[in-house]
């Protein structure tokens, strides 16, 4: 099943740079959170919090500290000793304090009273990012059954668009997903979202309505994700063929270390070794590439989403301009038309109402003559 | 202008320097200091949600730096307790979490050992506060990982006085030491010489002792010292660059720093007394190079991915066109940029974009 085994020697299960700040040595994700359980207690990463009393009482238990002591360590450590305010004003914490004397707020000052100049409204971005945040934290489920088990990993993955433009080197337009050790890889496939998937090839002027049964994700279902050394297929469906039977081959002839192949339906992250923040690939419809970098992995802890089903979790994706039809220019374009009479340019595109009203009648006859071609906006998953 | 990281980090030492200057571990102490520079502050002022994330990530990553070696344990101590104050303050609920990363674990659990032994229970309670409020996550590295290669990206710089000097070699050997040694030194010359008179016929006996033990192994650890100091003042002259005074102020603070860390352990032996070999009059001129570890970190420069991929990868020319050359399902699922932060003009231009895009297709 696991295609990499895990390594009996503890100390390289413990992660540590390959190259600094950049990204880790090779590691197996398993063995990674055993080392972890192994040197905490079950209490500090179970999801309860453990309450006030139980913790004095064991703190004066395990140091030998008499009351008088603990109360004096308590009111001493207190939140109350940080104030830095008289106790009946709560200040503004939206806006920076007055004469501040940290660098920080010396900095967030001045940029405070630039943008005051500008009066301009919170801005699109700003909004979206505080809804997937919002999305993203503290959801717990009603069951138990649902809930995520205590000691669970959570990734942190990125999936980048493939880097066809130059503009990629400086931008890096990415999905955010976040997932379990738990899942597979099939599961991780089945989250990242592509347009290529969703492309339709064809010409259905004579038949629009049957368009949406030639799309490729259906048509095309292999799929690899490589991982150090090895590619993971998707092999789930009959259809499916082994993609990566072709690098691998080339691999042997042209004198590379050898590759060898396992199912990702089979692999689950945690059976997996990998270097954390290094780019690996997802390919799909052929040669659709796609960076994949795990940048984070760590022991799921109380704040975050436990429930299960709300997994692969999106919590970033980058957002796209999408071209508008061009009569109505509201909608999204979803055809474009040629050698078409009623339309203002050649190519055309239009939304899927004004598509229909400008180029069939009610009963939905084709008029004159043009070619149509489903097409999808990059911008379709916004 | 200084970046977000470079204000935090002068914010976070400034506290820290503080609590040095106090001689204490005491939490009392820094919340005092706290307090006056009202460093609670420092989450006000960040209307967007997503602002005080990022921000609290920064600050929780650059003080989580403090609580680990190679800095002395009193730093360690300000570096605690500025991450209790930090995570305790921050303005939104459920806050976030201070990394550790499994390689740094084994410091955390040693550091909390040593404040047990020396029981400094105000240190013991807050770590154990912390693990108490799930303050932490436990994760692989300390910071997320993007590959991102940054260009000539600045060196993080270690705080030169927060680190602690090494001074085993001076605590161990010490005045009593030296005087002990030399006790039984003598004791033991006098019993071979009295065991030799005995029987006069013996051959002579095999000499095992060296006769100036004592005062090479007192001048060795001065040699030590006296290059320690040095190493010192010129790091004094780097940071204030007024170099006559420094001098005096640099021995006074490395003795400052060694009584702070006997106190703070509790231990017994007084700094003044164990150190009293420090006066001996050193010969300037002996060993100026000083222990062999100095050279720091030299690092051995290996070439870049890109440039070892090319090595290790042969491509003849038409192979890599072919490759190189897009497809048509490439061309469609590439993304055309627009970068996002000026969507107002981008959004004219848009109908142009139609076109330019028809055209392609
Ligand atoms: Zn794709
Ligand atoms: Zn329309």
């Amino acid at each position: 099943m696991a295609a990499s085994k895990p390594s009996a020697d503890a100390s390289s299960n413990i992660p540590d740079y390959e190259y600094a700040e950049v990204n880790t040595k090779p590691f197996h994700i398993g063995s990674f959170r055993n080392e972890w359980l192994k040197r905490l207690k079950p209490g500090d990463f179970s999801f309860q919090l453990e309450d006030e009393e139980t913790f004095d009482a064991n703190f004066a238990r395990e140091l030998r500290v008499d009351a008088e002591t603990m109360a004096e360590i308590k009111s001493i450590c207190s939140l109350d000793s940080l104030r830095c305010h008289p106790e009946d004003q709560q200040p503004d914490t939206n806006v920076v304090p007055d004469d501040p004397t940290l660098k920080t707020l010396i900095q967030r000052k001045k940029r405070q009273d630039y943008r005051a100049t500008l009066k301009t409204p919170k801005n699109r971005h700003d909004l979206f990012t505080d809804e997937l945040e919002r999305a993203a934290i503290g959801k717990n489920p009603e069951t138990v059954t649902n809930m995520i088990a205590e000691g669970e990993l959570l990734l942190t993955v990125n999936v980048y668009y493939p880097p066809v433009v130059e503009k990629f080197q400086y931008v890096r337009p990415h999905m955010t997903l976040l997932m379990t050790g738990s899942h597979s890889l099939a599961e991780l496939r089945d989250a990242i979202c592509c347009v290529s998937d969703l492309q339709v090839c064809g010409e259905f002027s004579n038949t629009p309505d049957i368009a949406p049964d030639f799309i490729s994700k259906d048509h095309f279902k292999s799929a690899f994700f490589f991982f150090e050394g090895i590619f993971y297929n998707d092999m789930r469906y009959p259809e499916c063929q082994d993609i990566s039977m072709t690098t691998i081959e080339w691999a042997k002839t042209h004198n590379f270390p050898t590759f060898s192949q396992a199912k990702m339906e089979d692999t689950r992250f945690a059976d997996l070794k990998v270097k954390v923040g290094f780019p690996y690939l997802y390919c799909h419809q052929g040669d659709c590439e796609h960076l994949v970098i795990i940048t984070d992995i760590r022991l799921m802890h109380t704040s975050d989403c436990l429930d299960k089903r709300l997994y692969p979790l999106l919590t970033h994706k980058h957002r796209v301009l999408t071209k508008k039809c061009a009569v109505c220019h509201v909608y999204i374009g979803r055809w474009f038309t040629t050698n078409d009479q009623f339309a203002p340019s050649n190519p055309c595109l239009f939304c899927d109402k004004c598509f229909r009203l400008l180029h069939y009648d009610a009963q939905g006859k084709k008029l004159g003559d043009f070619l149509a071609y489903p097409y999808v906006d990059r911008g379709a998953f916004n | 202008m200084d970046t977000p990281q470079k204000l935090v980090k002068t914010d976070c030492e400034e506290i820290l320097h503080r609590f040095q200057q106090q001689e204490s571990v005491r939490f009392e102490i820094f919340s005092k200091i706290w307090r006056e520079m009202k460093f609670s502050e420092i989450f006000y002022g960040l209307p967007a949600q997503h602002e005080k994330r990022k921000f609290s990530r920064l600050i929780l990553d650059t003080a989580c730096s403090y609580l680990l070696p190679p800095y002395s344990f009193q730093i360690r101590v300000g570096g605690l307790y500025l991450l209790y104050s930090l995570y305790r303050c921050q303005t939104f609920s459920p806050p976030e979490q201070i990394r550790v990363a499994l390689k740094d674990w084994e410091y955390v659990e040693k550091f909390e050992k040593d404040a047990l032994e020396a029981k400094h229970l105000d240190v013991v309670y807050i770590l154990h506060q912390l693990m108490c409020f799930k303050a932490f996550h436990f994760t692989a590295m300390p910071t997320l990982l993007t590959f991102q290669k940054k260009r000539q990206k600045e060196k993080p710089r270690l705080c030169e006085g927060f680190i602690e000097r090494a001074s085993r070699p001076q605590e161990l050997i010490n005045i009593e030491l030296l005087e002990e040694l030399s006790n039984i030194h003598d004791i033991y010359g006098k019993l071979k010489t009295s065991a030799s008179l005995m029987s006069e016929d013996a051959p002579t006996p095999v000499n095992l002792t060296h006769k100036d033990l004592i005062p090479k192994l007192r001048s060795t650890v001065v040699d030590f010292y006296t290059w320690q100091q040095k190493r010192i003042e010129s790091d004094e002259e780097d940071y204030s660059g007024e170099g006559t005074s420094s001098q005096q102020e640099s021995s006074k603070r490395a003795e400052k720093l060694a009584a702070i860390k006997s106190r703070a352990f509790g231990q017994a032996t007084e700094a003044a007394k164990s150190r009293r070999h420090r006066q001996v009059e050193v010969d300037l001129t002996s060993n100026q190079a000083g222990p062999s570890n100095s050279s720091g970190h030299t690092r051995l420069s290996k070439p870049s991915l890109k440039v070892r991929t090319n090595e290790n990868l042969h491509i003849s020319s038409d192979l890599w066109k072919e490759a190189t050359a897009t497809t048509k399902i490439s061309r469609l699922t590439a993304l055309d940029f627009v970068p996002e932060e000026k969507p107002k003009k981008n959004y004219r231009k848009s109908n142009k974009k139609v076109k330019t895009a028809k055209e392609s297709t």
